[in-house]
């Protein structure tokens, strides 16, 4: 396959592609391709020629050649003179794109082709159809015959539009022209004509002449050829070079079957399809939907889908494997989520109900406790009034009076704040607690009910101690039940024995102890490793949850609780919370005086 | 206000660990017009009882170390159980029950209407009078029957069972003129007319134990 261009010629490519893939189809790989550029359009003096022709006698000599194809382009004799001097008696089947280049259409001995005709009243109508408001259509062409024959034939398509201006620049150096179409008016357009040599004789190559005018027009610039698309043109009706490089595959497998080459007439395709460049048509701001059925728009810069379809689908394929597994896991992490919030939140509910119903053991004793200041104001309101009826009232009496009223309304006040914090429904807090305060109140709390049962209630309390952080609440919850359980488990021991230690010191590393100890009959040893753990109670009522839920609340706060028996002489419940460190002393803080 | 000034002898006893509580009824009862004494504690109370204290105790419920029913029960076994008038904070039912088998005068809550309490006091002051003068009497009988001798008491015992004097008389092997002799001298000594007299007076005097008409022979 020997190219007058070089092997970058666009429109050279598809043709050549085209052709060996109609020749496989028959041959598969038992077809050996081998390609040869003349490049003449860089290299275009006769020395040249001779050297292409030289090299190919040197690089071929002794290799059988079962067919010559040429693809010519000006330079025929690369058809009629080449062939016959390197490889005498090898058919030669040519391709060439105008019509008007090929010498003699008559078929030489051992030689065919197949040619294009240029569809002159397609392009024209092309034009037409993209750009309607066109008034004007400039023609750039050449000077010499071939060039004179096409604008010839374009001359006499022109005819056919009616009341289009036909400018037909041929006398004009070429070397001017970029300058002429950097300033035509809107509504002209230009097409571009075959120029093999201009006024002043110069050649030039199509292609590249196509991308001068078309980078410098001012206006849209069609083309007849295919091979020229690519250049900046917008483009034309051209014959398809897919289809050219067919029929060529098609020539070419003929005379490989046996055919003689001078008995096959040169075919001439002249069916031209509108072919457009994208990016020319993006430049203009012409409508794809302008364009007629069946156009070919090339030069489209594919999508990622299509440049990328096989990659992009493994990736997705990888990408939805990854986001399922993804998906799966964080699923489930939600799931587990959502389980350990309900744990929580069931834990929150039955510490709740266990702390309601601890109340509920305490209600008694704290409605006692209400009364009392409740009883005391009424009894004191009652003396004030009789007080206030008689003669001369004694007025500093009175005013003892209503400051005591005041002063149980808070106590009663103060009850029911105590009250309400443990029923409260309510999400954990976690504040920074003094433990001393929180036993002290805890102890305040119960000590209605431990007098109702006459339990003597000691707390030994370290003065100093570090802060606990934790939920004053939870931790209060604890507190309370340990000491009830504690009061409970003295039920049956005489009263005068009943003790109840709650003790409170700082441990090893800084830590917080809490110890409550009883008096009272203990725990069996077979019920020890279970007093922990839910539903599990000694207790006729008991809910057995008391202990499970404590646990709960001090392994929450970084903290462990046990149980250990004294012997003879009750149990002693232990929980143990992290201390923080202590703070610096508010004197630390202040500057140094000077 | 329909308070009645009683104008009687006798004096409100309280008895409550809450302090506040204690002085508001000491202030009511006061401006009532009754003699008032307050007690922190139960024992406080109990280590300062006399026989000649009247009137009655108002006393808490729930206390530490002695409790009010524990209270009631060292007031019964004293020389001077006085009316008790139990307040508490709360309605504790079991504990009701026992202070009202053992003998409480009223159960009442601290929040219990002035009238209520004050009424209470009242019945609580009459019961008092009233079993002062019981136990004055029987200490007066009790003073009489000691001046009988062991035979007198023997003669009685079997008088007030309504045995003949022959049958007395065999029973305690001693002469029936004798029996006769120990029926006149005891019936002077105690100051009684007929034996219906003098067997309701043992009876008062629980000389026997019990009632003699349910003495089983």
């Amino acid at each position: 396959m020997i190219f007058n261009e070089s092997k970058d010629v666009p429109g050279n490519i598809v043709l050549e592609q085209a052709v060996r893939a109609e020749m496989q189809k028959i041959f598969a790989n038992r077809i050996e391709f081998l390609d040869e550029y003349l490049d003449a359009s860089h290299f275009s003096d006769k020395e040249h020629f001779r050297l292409f022709q030289d090299y190919l006698g040197e690089k071929y000599a002794g290799q059988k050649l079962d067919l010559i194809m040429v693809f010519p382009s000006r330079d025929y004799r690369l058809v009629t003179e080449l062939p016959d001097a390197l490889f005498p008696g090898v058919p030669v089947v040519f391709v060439a794109i105008n019509e008007m280049e090929v010498p003699e259409a008559k078929s030489k001995l051992g030689v065919t082709g197949i040619v294009q005709r240029f569809d002159l009243r397609g392009t024209l109508g092309l034009i037409m159809h993209l750009q309607p408001d066109t008034r004007r259509i400039v023609v750039i062409g050449g000077t010499s015959d071939v060039d004179r024959a096409t604008l010839g034939r374009i001359a006499e398509a022109s005819h056919a539009l009616e009341g289009i201006e036909f400018d037909f620049w041929t006398n004009r150096p070429i070397a001017e022209l970029p300058r002429a179409v950097g300033s035509l008016p809107e509504g002209t357009v230009v097409l571009l004509s075959t120029v093999v040599n201009d006024v002043n004789g110069q050649t030039f190559y199509m292609s590249q002449l196509a991308q001068t005018l078309a980078t410098a027009a001012s206006v849209p610039v069609y083309v007849l050829g295919g091979w020229v698309l690519g250049s900046g043109a917008v483009g034309g009706s051209v014959v398809d070079s897919d289809d050219l490089g067919t029929r060529a595959g098609q020539l070419a497998l003929r005379v490989l079957g046996g055919a003689k080459p001078e008995e096959l007439p040169i075919e001439v395709v002249t069916k031209g399809t509108p072919m457009v460049d994208w990016r020319a048509l993006r430049r203009w701001g012409i409508k794809e939907n302008r364009l007629p059925a069946g156009s070919v728009v090339r030069y489209r810069p594919q999508t990622l889908w299509e440049q990328h379809r096989d990659l992009i689908l493994i990736s997705l394929a990888v990408f939805l494997g990854q986001a399922v597994t993804i998906g799966g896991l964080l699923a489930q992490r939600r799931k587990r989520r959502w389980a350990e919030a309900e744990i929580l939140a069931q834990r929150m509910e039955l510490a709740h109900v266990a702390r309601v119903s601890t109340m509920g053991q305490l209600s008694s004793a704290l409605t006692h406790e209400l009364n009392q200041p409740l009883g005391a104001i009424l009894r004191n309101a009652e003396a004030a009034e009789i007080i206030l009826q008689s003669d001369q009232p004694n007025l500093e009496e009175v005013r003892a009076i209503l400051a005591d009223i005041r002063r149980d309304d808070k106590r009663a006040g103060d009850v029911i704040d105590r009250m309400r914090t443990l029923f409260k429904r309510r999400s954990l807090v976690s504040d920074r607690l003094a433990l001393r305060n929180l036993v002290e109140e805890t102890v305040a709390l119960v000590q209605p009910d431990a007098e109702a049962r006459q339990v003597k209630i000691s707390g030994q309390i370290s003065p100093l101690l570090p802060a606990v952080w934790g939920d004053r609440v939870q931790l209060q919850q604890v507190l309370l039940n340990l000491i009830l359980n504690g009061m409970d488990a003295m039920y049956a021991i005489p009263k005068s024995r009943r003790l109840l230690v709650v003790r409170v010191r700082e441990v090893k590393d800084g830590n917080v102890q809490v110890a409550v100890s009883d008096c009272g009959t203990g725990i069996a040893p077979d019920d020890a490793a279970h007093i922990f753990e839910p539903f599990f109670t000694t207790k006729p009522n008991g809910m057995g949850m008391g202990l499970a839920i404590s646990r709960t609340i001090i392994e929450a706060h970084g903290g462990n609780i046990q149980a250990e028996s004294n012997g003879q002489n009750g149990t002693t419940f232990t929980f143990t919370l992290p201390g923080m460190k202590p703070e610096k002393s508010k004197a630390g803080d202040l500057p140094t005086p000077h | 206000m329909t308070a009645t000034p009683p104008n009687r002898s006798g004096t409100v006893f309280i008895v409550d660990d809450d302090t506040s509580f204690l002085q508001s009824v000491s202030r009511l009862l006061r401006a009532v017009g009754y003699t008032v004494q307050g007690f922190v504690s139960a024992q406080e109370f109990l280590d300062r009882l006399v026989p000649e204290m009247s009137g009655c105790v108002v006393t808490d419920l729930q206390m530490p170390g002695m409790n009010g029913l524990e209270l009631q029960e060292a007031l019964r076994r004293s020389a001077n159980p006085l009316p008790v008038i139990f307040l508490t904070g709360q309605g504790d039912i079991p504990a009701t029950v026992n202070a009202m088998r053992s003998g409480a005068e009223d159960f009442l809550t601290k929040r219990a209407p002035k009238e209520e309490l004050l009424a209470a006091v009242e019945r609580a002051f009459d019961r008092d009078a009233q079993e002062r003068h019981r136990r004055e009497r029987l200490r007066d009988l009790r003073r009489r029957f000691d001046e009988l001798s062991e035979r007198e008491l023997e003669v009685l015992e079997q008088v007030v069972q309504g045995r003949m004097n022959k049958l007395i008389a065999a029973d305690l092997n001693i002469n029936e003129r004798t029996v006769k002799l120990h029926r006149t001298n005891l019936t002077r000594k105690l100051g009684v007319q007929s034996v219906a007299e003098l067997t309701r007076l043992v009876d008062e005097a629980r000389l026997f134990g019990s009632p003699s008409g349910n003495r089983i022979n």
